[in-house]
């Protein structure tokens, strides 16, 4: 994996205050999906700040693909163009009187064409279930709404890295769960993700990597599961364990037999369960299908037909254009979030599946449903053609 | 909390993707042709089309426009009471002796007067709602530019636009965050309490303008301001029965000039 971002002995100080960074190094690969996670005032946000240049350190340096960070005004320029920085409140970011003028605001200052700005700006609205708001003022959308419209006015952009500050604060439920696909749709087109957060319950299975900062100072990177299962490390950083690793933890104390890759997700946990602590018997092995359409070629007709049947015990929906096939079509998606965990979970107890999607999503569902497969030796087909 | 803004009810009205040209053009023609205006008649027949247009056309609730005109009226109302009551010309048809030395007194000539003044009022307002619930403000930053104006003036309107907003849930959560610790229950308190309010949006206001800075930085601010995608069709067939109407009505008020209800 090739390096993106790089940061060596960053030291910083603010003007009048104490030390937010403190010889800060790490790598961030190509691609990855990074959470920082920290206590309140850890300098999670002044790092993010780092990322693009609003910030500059008072040692050490930035290498950006390579390059050293310079702060003169073209640089910065490109360095902003390719990091991108949402705010964690939508509403210091967003600028302009409509959600058309808002995203339109940094391809228009990029120097685009009118109708460049015109294809981008759709585009970027489309990417974030926007597609309808042009006109729609900023101040009248809802909190979700208007982080998305933050988003869209950083995707139009098209930068390299997206760097979130707190992405789902001040969201429901339903709301962070639509953010973080939003990020991870992302992230399969090519994007490298940096969020801030302390929710772990949301980075422990989300991120590729996790750094924990503690006053100024990374703690410790790793894998999600080396980071949240130190337990002193996790508390001392006023933060929870994730509820599946503190189950898996309690069971292990009861004696259940250790798993040697700790759990990920509800998934993980419940096949493990089931293949080695007798929940159920080992020569069972049909499984339900998993039908797979891809939006962008199917009609709500055929997909009406396939439920007609009544074969399906529930609908995924993947990615942005999938809600809106749904959404058009009338059907009524039950997984709009860990869509495929949900529906392996779901083929292992012997029920169908259909899961709507498009684009780069679609081959992921292939890559994860082989990948269960094998490490469980289930035979769960993904069926196309219905 | 929650206001009803003029500017979100605009958003919202059914003539919204009319070109606002037509809109303004239509909404000021009314305004200037009742002004001028020598008669009632026309002040009438252009609160009954602009009544139309705004309840009928743009689907604006009946109840909400109400409230909206009587605010103007009510002061029409009591200054052209005024004129009536005073003003004194032509045939005297009421006199009503307060003092000795004063009469209250009606005459056909300041009844005809007041009359004038109230229809050219009502028809001004009702155009001028017209225009205002149904061409919301970010419409019309497309149409100053096209207009000419200097986009540093439009940039700040925008800009102000997006904050005036933002200042106002400010001030409604600070505002109900002093009610519910009772910071209005006395004169004396209410005073403190409301410069206190005004002291932090000040200070809200600063770290606002700050954190703007930030974010237009962030996303490579270059002085340009985007405007919106002008995908709104100009109907020329439309603005020709806009221009047509409002020379009907010119033409309707020439030939009515001499019009009065009372007397010769």
């Amino acid at each position: 994996m090739e390096p993106i971002i790089e940061l060596h002995n960053v030291s910083y100080k603010y003007p009048n205050g104490p030390k937010a960074l403190d010889n800060v190094s790490f790598t961030i690969n190509h691609g990855e999906k990074i959470a920082l996670v920290g206590p309140n005032g850890a300098g999670k946000s002044t790092l993010l700040l780092m990322f693009n240049g609003m910030l500059k350190p008072d040692s050490g340096e930035i290498l950006f693909n390579g390059k050293k960070l310079t702060y003169d005004r073209e640089a910065l320029r490109e360095i902003r163009r390719r990091v991108g920085f949402v705010f964690q409140n939508p509403d210091t970011q967003t600028i302009a009187p409509t959600v058309y003028q808002d995203v339109a605001f940094g391809p228009v200052n990029l120097g685009m064409s009118r109708d460049e700005v015109r294809t981008v700006v759709f585009d970027a609205l489309n990417d974030t279930g926007l597609a309808g708001f042009e006109r729609r003022p900023i101040h009248q959308l809802s909190g979700g709404e208007k982080k998305r419209a933050a988003m869209a006015g950083i995707l139009a952009m098209n930068p390299d890295v997206l760097v979130f500050d707190e992405p789902t604060s001040a969201l429901d439920p339903a709301g962070s769960e639509d953010i973080m696909e939003l990020l991870d749709e992302m992230q399969v087109n090519g994007k490298t993700i940096i969020i801030s957060t302390h929710d772990v319950e949301l980075a422990y299975p989300w991120a590729d990597r996790v750094l924990l900062i503690k006053g100024g100072t990374v703690l410790l990177a790793g894998k999600p599961g080396d980071v949240f299962y130190n337990k002193d490390l996790v508390r001392s950083c006023k933060l929870s364990m994730p509820v599946l690793l503190e189950l898996y933890e309690g069971l292990s104390e009861k004696g259940m037999p250790q798993i040697e890759k700790l759990p990920k997700s509800a998934l993980d946990f419940i096949t493990y369960l089931c293949e080695n602590c007798g929940l159920q018997r080992k020569e069972e092995k049909t499984c339900g299908d998993i039908y797979l359409a891809d939006v962008e070629h199917t009609s709500p007709e055929i997909v009406q037909n396939l439920l007609a049947s009544g074969s399906i015990a529930a609908v995924g929906a993947m990615g942005t254009k999938a809600k809106t096939f749904a959404g058009n079509g009338n059907i009524c998606p039950e997984f709009t979030y860990g869509v495929i965990d949900k529906c392996v979970l779901k083929a292992i107890n012997k029920k169908n599946t259909l899961i709507l999607t498009s684009g780069g999503m679609f081959a992921r569902v292939h890559t994860r449903v082989e990948a269960f497969n094998q490490e469980y030796d289930q035979h769960i087909r993904v069926i196309e053609n219905f | 909390m929650y206001y009803e803004f003029l500017e979100n009810v605009a958003q919202n009205n059914h003539l919204r993707d009319i070109h606002s040209v037509i809109k303004l053009v239509f909404g000021l023609g009314c305004i200037l042709i009742a002004i001028s205006s020598q008669s009632i008649i026309v002040p009438l027949l252009i609160i009954a089309i602009t009544m139309f247009a705004t309840l009928v056309l743009a689907k604006i609730n009946l109840k909400f426009y109400l409230m909206l005109l009587t605010v103007p009226l009510g002061f029409a109302v009591i200054s052209v009471l005024v004129i009536i009551f005073l003003r004194n010309s032509g045939t005297t048809l009421l006199s009503i002796p307060v003092f000795d030395w004063f009469n209250i007194v009606v005459s056909t000539g300041s009844l005809n007067e007041g009359l004038l003044i109230f229809s050219r009022v009502f028809a001004g307002m009702c155009s001028l709602f017209f225009v205002a619930l149904t061409t919301p403000v970010t419409e019309l930053f497309t149409t100053a530019a096209k207009c000419r104006i200097p986009h540093e003036f439009i940039d700040l309107a925008m800009l102000i636009y997006r904050f005036i907003f933002t200042l106002i849930e400010q001030a409604a959560q600070i505002h109900a965050s002093q009610v519910m610790r009772l910071g209005y229950g006395s004169a004396k308190e209410g005073i403190n309490s409301y410069g206190m309010m005004a002291g932090s949006l000040f200070i809200n206001t600063w770290i606002a303008g700050e954190n703007l800075m930030m974010a237009m930085d962030c996303r490579c601010y270059d002085g340009k301001f985007a405007l919106n995608a002008d995908d709104l069709r100009f109907s020329p067939a439309l603005m020709a029965g806009v221009i047509a109407l409002l020379a009907g009505l010119i033409v309707i008020a020439v030939y009515t000039r001499g019009f009065i209800l009372f007397g010769a």
